[in-house]
């Protein structure tokens, strides 16, 4: 599903960000990506949505290399990709509801499938009762559920999560990363960057460690350590 | 494709309202620089309708002797007919020149009482001949004195307008340098004002458009609501100045009436109306969107 060869990323100021890469995901795998900040975590899951572009080396998506994507098709190459961050990135003036929806609402869904879709996803990540809360009005980790279900509601091949439970207490980190599993239960490639310790032991799926930018670990059920 | 363009406007829309102190900053400039076009496009019509009535005003008199005879008039008149650079040439007969003299002088009695004395029509029949172009005369001028029936001829009088009309023909054409000029300046300001409000809007709107890149929106999805905006200050500006132009044209009749007596400049911005209308329309749409895609281009990275 992805692939990276001999991947580098350099950034201004000679900043090495990722040396010589090279990983495969297959279609349907649970991969943690775990280090310590800037060991280079997001910047492999920007290259995945092609947010960033490799210095050296290639990257590809559904057998197919990224750069040979034009500027235009980039946002479509994004609709197979559901990604959830960290800080949620929902926007405060909209609801659960047309947080979700907007992400249709780009793309030219028309509105009958907007009002039959985006209930359906909500109920999926246990927000059926809270469609009309503002972000404000909902905890920290029904929010990333709001975000979870945006990322769902492509019916993406692949879901990126860059420290989804970063900002969430032990129990709603626990409770995304059981949707995040659900998710990949049900076919969906999921790659994750984390270092929670604890929610990564528990997943028990392939680990990939990173530290300055080099892979130093990559264990199928690993566990999060230093290796 | 509808529903794109419907969303996308309502976006524009929506920042055009939201946008408050900003989009009446970036109307107003515009608005200045539509106005300034439209005003001086309306000067240029005035002084060019102000030239077309003047250069029909410019002819030549031949008067010929008073022991020619009508005959040898009209033949001359014949004559210059064949002419391709002269117009018309009408004949005014000794008694027709008398008419016209009575009436202009109606108001001088003294000269009415003289005439009478001298009891007879002291005055010459004569031909009254226009060029079709007023740098013509020279022409008609070489004409005369080498024409058989030129001793025929008494005196010839240019009525000459052709210094008053060669100065205004350089004050129009100095009027329009100089409008396009200050119209290409206020098109400038305008376009970088507005620039720099639709790139406030959109570092407004960064966490929308951060969200619309990792949604998968496409980058024309993303663009158009700016441009529309764009293009809103500038349907907005064209509304309102043309009001306004309306109105100080309302205003100033009295005194543009008293300066240009032969042009109603009321009228004539409406008999323009759709045509100025229609062009502040188009360059507002123009700047709006020009400036609005340079905004994008340089904020979105797209």
């Amino acid at each position: 599903m992805i692939k990276f060869d001999k991947v580098s990323k350099i950034y201004k100021d000679d900043y090495i960000a990722l040396e010589n890469i090279n990983l495969e995901i297959k279609a349907g795998e649970f991969v943690s990506i775990v280090g310590t900040s800037g060991a280079g975590k997001s910047t492999i899951l920007k290259l995945i949505y092609a947010e960033e572009a490799p210095t050296d080396g290639r990257v590809f998506f559904a057998e197919k290399p990224l750069d040979s994507i034009s500027r235009r098709h980039i946002s479509r190459h994004r609709r197979s990709i559901g990604t959830v961050f960290q800080d949620f990135k929902l926007l405060n003036k909209k609801t659960a509801f047309e947080n979700v929806a907007y992400a249709l609402e780009v793309c030219g869904v028309s509105r009958e499938e907007i009002l039959e879709d985006v209930p359906q996803i909500l109920e999926i990540v246990g927000l059926g009762d809270r469609q009309n809360k503002f972000p404000h009005e909902l905890s920290g980790g029904e929010q990333q559920r709001v975000a979870m279900a945006r990322a769902l509601i492509h019916k993406p091949l692949v879901i990126i999560a860059d420290e989804p439970t970063g900002n969430l207490d032990p129990v709603s980190s626990l409770e995304i990363m059981q949707l995040l599993l659900k998710i990949n239960k049900l076919g969906t490639t999921v790659v994750l960057a984390s270092h929670d310790r604890d929610i990564i032991n528990k997943a028990a799926k392939r680990v990939i460690t990173l530290e300055k930018g080099r892979i130093i670990c990559d264990e199928e059920k690993g566990k999060y350590k230093i290796c | 494709m509808f529903l794109t363009i419907g969303r996308t406007i309502k976006g524009g829309w929506n920042n055009f309202f939201r946008n408050g102190y900003l989009s009446i900053a970036a109307v107003s400039v515009m608005l200045l620089c539509l106005f300034t076009m439209s005003s001086l496009y309306l000067i240029v019509l005035t002084a060019d309708s102000v030239l077309a009535g003047m250069q029909g005003n410019v002819n030549v008199s031949v008067y010929f002797k008073a022991s020619v005879s009508e005959e040898s008039i009209l033949k001359a008149k014949k004559d210059l007919e064949n002419y391709s650079e002269i117009k018309t040439v009408d004949y005014i007969t000794k008694e027709k020149a008398l008419e016209i003299f009575k009436k202009n002088s109606a108001s001088k009695p003294v000269i009415l009482q003289s005439l009478e004395e001298i009891g007879e029509n002291p005055l010459l029949s004569y031909l009254v001949i226009q060029a079709n172009d007023p740098n013509q005369y020279d022409m008609v001028g070489e004409y005369l004195k080498n024409a058989s029936f030129k001793d025929d001829i008494s005196w010839v009088n240019y009525r000459d307008n052709k210094d008053r009309i060669d100065r205004l023909n350089k004050t129009i054409s100095e009027v329009r340098k100089i409008g396009l000029g200050v119209a290409g300046l206020f098109s400038i300001i305008s376009l970088l004002i507005i620039s720099n409000t639709v790139r406030i809007t959109i570092y407004t709107h960064r966490k929308e458009v951060e969200v619309m890149r990792l949604v998968g929106a496409s980058n024309t999805y993303i663009r158009l609501p700016f441009i529309f905006e764009g293009i809103i200050y500038g349907l907005v500006a064209s509304i309102i100045s043309m009001l306004f132009l309306y109105v100080s044209l309302r205003l100033s009749a009295q005194f543009t009436l008293r300066l240009v007596p032969t042009v109603d400049m009321v009228s004539l911005y409406l008999s323009n109306f759709a045509v100025i209308f229609g062009m502040q329309i188009l360059v507002g749409a123009f700047l709006g969107t020009v400036s609005s895609w340079f905004a994008i281009r340089k904020y979105l990275k797209i």
